[in-house]
Formats: C-alpha cells, structure tokens, sequence
C-alpha cells in the first residue's frame, strides 16, 4: 500500500518558552521488507537554533531540536511518501510458552532486536501481580506464544473500553489496567506488562493508522490520530510479531511504523525538557491518505 | 587467642593484656599466633604511654577539628535525614608497606579488568556473545544505559577515580566484597580524617613513615587538567547538591583541588559543548567529575523525572565534547551479580586470572548455582541480583539464609526457583577485626577498607590509605555508617622515611597563576541571597532591641511609640508580640539555606558563626520573656552576627562572588533605612521616635559628635539618610552599591554603561540630590521602590 502522511503538531503556551531541548520522533520509519520510506520532510516553526540527526539504541531515527529565544507557539509538520509491504499472515510456528524461556536465554546479544531488553520492568511498564493473573487467566495450558499474543490481546480488547477522557499521557499503565478504560497507548502499556509478565517479550510501536471512513461519508480531513501498538517475540523461528489490541488484530497494510521500544518513554514523539511558567495546550492533526496505485 | 606479649612489662604490655582476637577471626594488630604484628608495635607503645586524661585531650582535639571543619554526611532514617558529625574511630588502622603493594597490585589489575568490562559492555559486547555473561543481567539493569551504547568516551576511558571496598577473610587473605564506579565516595572524607588523627597523635605521627596523601590527590589534578581541552576550558565537579548524603565532601574536594563545584542547572549544552551559566556568560566545561548517577545527569536522554540533570549532556557525550569521570553507565559495573562472573571475565577479557579475589558470588539464574546456594543457606546472604549496594549495606530485600533455618526448606527452594534470575547468593562477609578504643581499653571490632584509585599518565595509582569503616559489635554487618559504624584512618607504614609533600606541589615547578574561577549564577545568587538575608536578620534584631528596652523603659505596650513601632514592625514581617518572630527566624533560615549550597565559596568558619547564630536564636525562642531580658538576648545575637559580617568582610577573598555578597547587604541595608526613616522620620511620628531612628540606626555617637543639639527631623535624614560617610546612611550604602556594580562583568562596553549601571547611578543621584528638608516619607517610599528595582534588575542582568 502507498500512502501520503501529513502530521502537524501544535504546541501553544500560556507564557512564551524561555528555551528548550527536544527530541522527536515523528518520520515514518525506513524499514527494509517492511516499510520504504519515498519521501519525507519535517519543518519546524520558529526555526530552531540547533537541529541534528540522531539515531537511538533501538535504531529509531529521530531529530534532536533546542531553541533558545523564547516562543509561545512550535509547529511541527511532516509530509512523507511511504510504501507499506503487507506481509502475509504466517503460520504459527512459535514454541509452546514454557519454552519460550530457553529459546530466550540461547539469544547471545544486546542488539536493538535482542528479546532481553523487552522482560521485566521499562521506566513505564512494569508487570504487575494483576496484570499477570489476567494474562494468564487468558491464555490455556500448552498454548504458543505467537497464540498467546493473540489471546490476551483479544481478551484485552473485549474487556477494555476505549475512552479519551479516562487517561492522560502520563497514567500509570497499572491505573489505567484498574480502570479498564483508556486510549491506545494504554491498551498498548497494559498488553506489554501482561505479555511480560507471562515471559513474554513485548516492546511498544508508534505510527499511524489508515482509517476508512464510514460508509457513504467524506474523509474528513486531519480525521487520523497517531496510533500505538504491541511487538512481541515469538522464538527464533517467528521473530517479532505486532499486535493491535485497540482493534484486536495483527498488525498489516493499514499500520505505518514510526518507532519501536519498551513502552512510550522510548518512542514519544516529541520528548522535550523546557522552561515554561503557565500552562501549555497541544494538537494534533494527521492524515493518512491512501494513493492510489496508478499514480505509483 | 591470647596475645603473645612482645612486651615483658609496661604500659604496652598492660593495654594489650586484655586484647583477645575472636576465635576463627583474623585481626590486624595480632597475627595468627598472637604476636602483634610489627607495624603496630611503635604505634602501640606510643599509645600505651599517653595518660587517660591526655588522650582525653587528643580525642578532643581531632574531634573539635572535625567539628570546626564542619565534616558532617548526612544520615536517612524513615523521618527524614540529618547531618551527623564524622564518626572518627580513635585508633588508626596500620598497614605494612609490602602488604600495601601487595593490595595495590591487586586493585590495579581489577581496575584495568573493569575498564575493559565497561568497554566490551559498552561496545561489542563480546562476554555475552560468547556466553560468558547472561545478556537478561546486562539488559535488566538501570545502570546500563542504552543511550551510551557504542558511545566511546572522549579520550578513551571510561573509568578515571574509583573505589573498592575490600576486608580480609578468613584466611588472612584479602578479598573485593564491592567495586565502586559511579560516582564513589569517602576520598574528602579519607583527608579530613587523616588531618584529625594525625592531631591527635600530632607527635607521633611526624615520624611515623606514614605515606601521605596529598601527592595522590595532586597527581590526580594535574591528569584532570591534562584532559581538558585548552586553558580556556575548564573542569569541574557537578554535584547533586546539598540534599545529597556527601556534599560536604564534594564541596570539600571543590575547594581543596580548586575547581568549580557545579550543579546540573548550572549547566547548559548548546551546539554540543557544555557551558557553564556564569555571571560573566557561558563559559565551556570539557571535564566534569560527577558525584552525580549518572540516570540523572541528563533528563532529556536518561531518567525523564531528574530534576538534577542538564538536558543535552548525552548528545555533548555523544559529540565527544566533555569527559565525565566517570563516564556516564559505568555504574552497571558495580552490579552484585557481576561479582559471580568476575573470574571468567578476567580470563576472557585480560587472558589472566584475577590477582585479589572478590567475595564468593552464585547467580541464581543458572540451575547448579542456584543449587549450590540452596545447600549451603546456612552461610549466604540472598539478595537482589541487580542491586548496587555493598554486601554488607543490606536492605530489607537481602536475607541471610541463616534466618531461613527451620523454616520449610521447601519455601527457599520455591523461592529460588521462581525468582531465581533476580537473586544472588553471596557468602556472608565474614571480615578481620581491628583494635577499636572503647571504655579505656582496646576491643577486636570488625572492619572493611575503603581504598581509592586514579588513573594518571603513569597508569592506575592506589591512595596510600583510605578509611576503614569499623563496626560498633561484633557483628560484621554493622559496619556501615549509616548503621553507627565509624571511620578509622589507614596508616601505610613505611620502613623508611616517606615523601611528604603538599597538594600544592613540590618545589622545582615553574609557577603559574591559576585562571581567576568562574562565579557560576547560581553560586552568585546565593551569595546575593545570603547577604540581604543576614543584613534582613541584623536589622530585625535592631528593631527588636530597641522594642524591648522601651518596653522595659515604659512597661506600657500601649505608648504611643511602642505602638507606632509596632507598626512599623508588621511592614517589616516581625510580630512584636513574640520577642523572636518568626520573620527574624525566616530571614536566618534564609541565610543559612543560602549559604548551604556555596559551602565551596566561602570558609568554614563563616558557615559555623551561621549556623551557631540560628541554633541560638531558636533556644532563645523558646526561653525568652519581653523587655529586658529580650533586650538582653538581642544584644547577645548582634555581636554574634557582627561576628559573621566580620569574618566575611575582613576576610574573603575579593572576587565576584564578595561582590554579589556585598550587593546583597548595602541593597538591603539601604532599603530596610529608607523604610525606617519613612516611618520613624515621619514629620507624624510620636515623640521619641527621632531618638529610637538613630538608636536602631546604630548611630547614636556619630549624631552625638556630628551635632551637638537635641536630635531633629533635619539632623536624623541628614545623619541617616545623606551622608556619605556614615555606613548607616542610605546614601552610602548606594555609593557602595554603585561601586560593587561598576566592578561587575560587562558592567560597561565600549564606554557604555549597561542597563544596570544606568539605573543605580540614576537612584543614587536622585537621592544625592537631596537635601534633609526635601527628603520626606514619600520620597523615601518612592526611593525603596526604586532600590527594589534595581534588585530585579540584578537578577535579570546576572543570574537568568
């Protein structure tokens, strides 16, 4: 699938920002077999003083911004050309869950792809007694891992509500988990600590999402909102596998990847240390735009 | 074990009678057959002849030393944390010179092998590819920081200042129970300790061959010198600040090496170079030696919720701008589970085995590890995998298995199992005893060493000493200070005579005058702060006392006067109804804080007068009744703030941060005159309030010899408020603050004034203008105001 991404942030403040350091991460992701990235660019307004290219241990490309006059507004915008590969639903070859375990301990590395970053507690997700017994409770004896995946990502999208107004960016995945209600980087969070805490490793995605309008009705335009979703791995054969449990489905065609690590701290999109007195309000507008082959 | 007398009779003969090392232990004063070991015996002879009431006076003496020097660290317990004076244990530890070399090559070599570690961990990582380390270890860990990997360190090195802690087994020998990375600790503190037991045992100690330590901190300067990048970079020490349990010890190195002591907001990174906030400017940093961890230096990168770091510092580190000794991640090395796999890394990464042995380790992860500790429970401690803590700092989380025994041994065995990957099992330390000094005589107590390391030009150097911690029991566990341990001196003992040179530097150097320090903005807000709070403070006493003798005077709260100066009081933030109100306690609370977080820049005494100030006047607070005695108890705390003014005014050094002190006291002196003559000067004023401005005014001489008349209007506006040579007038005080200012960076550029230089000649010559029958209680108002201003102006032009 061809797609064309327009993404504008918008941050306002109250009382204008003395200065400020920002990394962001905000481009579609270049991902050979996966994604192709045609086109791409990102402006900032004001311009900022410092701009350069960084590269982050889970080989996420990203964009480290400071500013030093002070402002009271930053616009973000990227326009990018991607082509997504729609992989083909494999067939589940992955270990039963209790051998998971070895098949990670044979895995002799600390690359970015390396399952032993993915275990355990990351500054925003940690497994919990609750979350564990859910997942468990969701899954049954002898089950795969790449079906377990599935499982407790279905069992999370039945008992879950989405809901914008029940979290913020900053609730803990544990009360958001309590409430059952949340937004996709909390059905996301809550996936991962329940897949960790039944040994399985599982990191968190951004991107976007194609969404169709309903039938007989426009498009309506800046309509799209950044997404989130879960990567486990799966044992050697199967590799890393990505789960959508806001929609309860293997991630395809219609997901476009913009980074990956162990929970949201990693990925945020725009990550930023400022000096500001009042408060600050922010927007979003995206577009994911399928094109049509011909023009291809 | 009987101690084997090499002394048929005397003093020395009679204190070590009754010494017994515990049976099985190994102790330092007597070897395994109960002779006493040949390095103590001059030492102990020495000791043995001071008289009772002599080492009294001696302990005193190191003691009193300590205190007057202000060693203090700072100790947690669940209600908040406190400072706590050095625990200086009373009887040094002695070391044989050839015993020293023997550790020293030992600590060396492990010096090299952790290098070696942080760069495999940090590069390509070759242990885990090769299965020599677990890779879910190195990945679960907090301290190993994935924005630093395959980050290398400018110049190359990753560790350049570390520690272990090392205690002698039960076989004699020596063993590595923790390596310290981070950021370790305890080098101020070694120092301090030598300069207090080396006064106690002032004549001893001359000739005693002792190594010094001032060579190894010179030599460590000068490396840190030689990795800054030019003359105009310069090096500093970035500390977590004052709420940290060892700042003491960071301002102290600050001042004793002379480099700059550092906060994360101090700092700022702009085009990948780190720049120091100073009056002056940006300055740029090139070597920073961080007593912080390092998840906190930068918020940007590392932990999101620091609000001690700098954002950008990985991205400068990532630049290769800046050298952090250590370099940001080294503390994954201090990891206990990595101790379990220390011998194999030193196969794998040196081709040798390790020279000193650390203490036994099992990681519970693998299944004939986590068997081996199941069977031997009765000798481990279990605790956390990952933890960084030394063995014997053990928290809620680390058990002994000993306790473990008669419960089911099932539960142990689940335990392990389940959580194995997250537990180690250490063999419980079990370290030699030291001869302590308690009630009159010499006790065996349990002691571990804390020893230090720099890398040089010449390679790794070992600190001829360092501190050993020595228990307050027998109990092996109850060496850590934060348990009531103390901290003994380690004397190396030399057969011959010993170098004793200075930090300063041998004789034969050419000499060059150092770069003036920079004056961080933060440093000099504090200084500015510190000023207008103790000149706050002086001026509530003031007002006070003279409260107080009317009162006596009058019995009569309701006087005219006591009212009018009541009033005037509740402007100023004091209550007259407490004879220490809480405004003046705040304004002391002010000055003290202030002061806390520039221990570096001014002398310990001024911070001692400081704090006995604050102490006293709280005991006040809670004694004193009104009028005479309060008036009495006023007088007491001038003199004793005088005292602090003095020793600040006679005697630090007159560079920028003086400056921004004395700003502080003519900025607030003059605006806490103004008021006092809009009020008392008032042409409303009660009668006697002319004679209570002059008093208060602390003039009350100068008036006498300057006009020989009843006081007027005239003469206290004139005394108080114009003239130029009366440091009480408000005119002076501006006059002062015009020249501390013009002597301020960028106070002119190409022969214009700045924006501050402008607006306080422009206050002082409004005021100079005036004459005793034009100055009256609004312009006075109108004058505070403006002074007011130029404060935030101050603000605004230098501390951002």
């Amino acid at each position: 699938m061809l797609y064309d991404i327009r993404l504008k942030i918008t941050y306002s403040y109250d009382r204008p920002a003395i200065a400020g350091r920002h990394i962001l991460r905000l481009m579609p992701a270049d991902l050979p077999g996966v994604q192709r990235r045609i086109s791409g660019a990102l402006t900032i307004e004001p311009n900022p003083a410092e701009r350069r290219d960084m590269l982050d241990f889970f080989q996420n490309a990203g964009v480290e911004i400071a500013f030093r006059e002070a402002h009271d507004e930053i616009v973000f915008e990227v326009k990018s050309r991607v082509e997504r590969v729609a992989e083909a639903p494999s067939l589940d070859i992955s270990p039963p869950l209790p051998q998971l375990a070895r098949e990670i301990a044979d895995y002799r590395g600390l690359d970015a792809q390396a399952p032993h970053h993915f275990l355990g507690a990351s500054p925003r997700t940690a497994p919990s007694s609750a979350m564990t017994a859910y997942a468990e409770e969701a899954i049954r004896p002898g089950i795969t891992a790449f079906s377990a995946v599935c499982a407790v990502g279905e069992a999370l999208n039945r008992d879950m509500t989405y809901d914008p107004e029940a979290t913020d960016v900053d609730t803990p995945t544990e009360e958001a988990f309590a409430r059952r209600h949340g937004v996709c980087q909390d059905f996301a969070q809550i996936m991962i600590a329940c897949l960790r805490g039944i040994g399985i490793p599982a990191g968190y995605v951004s991107g976007f999402l194609r969404t169709n309008p309903p039938p007989g009705k426009p498009r309506l335009e800046g309509a799209d909102a950044m997404h989130a979703w879960v990567r486990a791995w799966c044992g050697w054969q199967t590799g890393w596998i990505e789960y959508d449990p806001t929609n309860a489905l293997i991630v395809g065609a219609d997901h476009i990847l913009i980074a990956r690590g162990r929970d949201y701290g990693d990925v945020s999109p725009v990550k930023g240390v400022l000096k500001i007195a009042g408060d600050q309000k922010s927007e979003q507008a995206v577009d994911v735009l399928p094109v049509p082959e011909v023009v291809a | 074990m009987e101690a084997r007398n090499v002394w048929k009779e005397g003093p020395a003969a009679r204190l070590i009678a009754d010494y017994h090392a515990l049976p099985g232990v190994p102790d330092e004063l007597l070897d395994g057959n109960g002779q006493i070991r040949p390095v103590w015996t001059r030492f102990i002879e020495h000791f043995a002849r001071i008289s009772p009431d002599d080492l009294a006076l001696r302990f005193g003496r190191g003691e009193q030393y300590l205190r007057d020097a202000g060693v203090f660290y700072r100790q947690y317990d669940p209600h908040g944390s406190t400072e706590r004076g050095w625990p200086m244990a009373r009887i040094p530890v002695l070391i044989e010179e050839a015993e020293w070399n023997h550790i020293a090559a030992g600590l060396r070599h492990r010096a090299e092998l952790l290098e070696a570690l942080a760069a495999d961990l940090y590069g390509p990582n070759r242990l885990v590819a090769g299965g020599h380390l677990p890779a879910s270890l190195i990945a679960g860990s907090r301290e190993w920081l994935r924005p630093l990997v395959h980050v290398p360190p400018r110049g190359g090195n990753y560790l350049h200042f570390i520690a272990f802690e090392i205690g002698r087994g039960p076989d004699g020998t020596w063993w590595v129970l923790g390596d310290r990375t981070q950021a370790p600790s305890g080098a101020g503190f070694a120092l301090e300790n030598r300069v207090a037991t080396s006064r106690v045992y002032s004549d001893f100690f001359t000739e005693s061959h002792v190594h010094r330590l001032a060579g190894f901190f010179r030599t460590f300067r000068d490396t840190l010198h030689g990795l800054s990048s030019g003359p105009e970079s310069r090096l500093a020490i970035l500390t977590p600040g004052p709420l940290n349990e060892t700042y003491f010890e960071h301002a102290y190195i600050a001042r004793y090496l002379g480099f700059v002591l550092l906060e994360g907001e101090d700092l700022v990174v702009e085009d990948g170079r780190v720049m120091v906030r100073t009056v002056a400017g940006l300055e740029p940093v090139s070597v920073l030696w961080r007593r912080l961890d390092s998840a906190y230096a930068d918020p940007l990168e590392l932990d999101a919720n620091s609000r001690l770091g700098t954002p950008g510092l990985v991205s400068a580190v990532r630049q290769g701008s800046v050298t952090l000794v250590n370099a940001l991640g080294t503390g994954v090395l201090e990891t206990r589970a990595l101790l379990a796999f220390m011998p194999r890394i030193s196969r794998e990464l040196l081709g040798q085995p390790l020279e000193m042995p650390n203490i036994a380790t099992w990681w519970c992860g693998q299944p004939a590890e986590r068997a081996h500790v199941q069977a031997n429970l009765e000798t481990m401690m279990i605790g956390p995998a990952l933890s960084t803590r030394l063995p014997f700092e053990s928290d809620e989380t680390t058990v002994l298995g000993r306790k473990f025994h008669g419960q089911a041994g099932a539960s142990v065995a689940a335990w392990l199992e389940k959580d194995g990957a997250d537990l180690v099992g250490q063999e419980a330390v079990t370290l030699s005893t030291t001869p302590a000094y308690e009630d009159g005589r010499l006790v065996p107590r349990p002691m571990s060493l804390r020893v230090y390391l720099a890398r040089t030009q010449q390679g790794w150097q070992v600190m001829p000493g360092g501190f050993a911690r020595i228990g307050r029991s027998d109990d092996a566990s109850a060496i850590a200070m934060q348990r009531g341990g103390s901290a003994a001196d380690v004397w190396i003992v030399s057969d011959r005579p010993v170098d004793t040179e200075t930090v300063q530097g041998g004789s034969g150097r050419p000499y060059t005058r150092p770069m003036p320090a920079v004056l961080p903005s933060r440093a000099a807000d504090n200084l500015f702060w510190l000023g207008r709070y103790t000149e706050r403070a002086e001026g509530a006493l003031r007002l006070m006392r003279a409260y107080h003798i009317r009162l006596a005077e009058t019995a009569d709260p309701d006087s005219p006067l006591l009212v009018h100066l009541e009033e005037h009081l509740k402007t100023v933030g004091l209550d007259a109804a407490h004879c220490v109100p809480a405004g003046l306690l705040s304004s002391l609370d002010g000055a003290i804080n202030s002061a806390g977080k520039v221990r570096d820049q001014f002398s310990t005494d001024g911070w001692a007068a400081l704090a006995d100030l604050a102490k006293t006047s709280r005991r006040f607070s809670r004694t004193l009744s009104p009028g005479d005695d309060t008036a009495r108890a006023m007088s007491v705390l001038l003199r004793k703030i005088t005292g602090f003014a003095g020793l600040v005014h006679e005697n630090m050094y007159r560079f920028t941060g003086w400056r921004f002190l004395s700003i502080g006291r003519s900025l607030e002196r003059s605006i806490s005159m103004a008021s006092l003559l809009s009020c008392l000067a008032d042409a409303e004023a009660p009668e006697g309030a002319l004679d209570l401005a002059v008093e208060v005014g602390d003039s009350v001489m100068s008036h006498r010899r300057r006009y020989s008349v009843f006081t007027s209007r005239e003469t206290v506006l004139d005394l108080l408020g114009l003239d130029s040579l009366n440091p009480r007038s408000v005119l002076y005080q501006l006059t002062e603050l015009r020249n501390h200012i013009s002597f301020l960076p960028n106070a002119e550029s190409h022969g214009q004034l700045s924006e501050l230089s402008r607006a306080v000649l422009q206050v002082h010559t409004s005021l100079a203008v005036q004459t005793p029958g034009t100055l009256d209680a609004l312009m006075l108002n109108v004058l505070r105001a403006e002074i007011e201003a130029l404060s935030d102006l101050i603000g605004a032009t230098y501390i951002h």
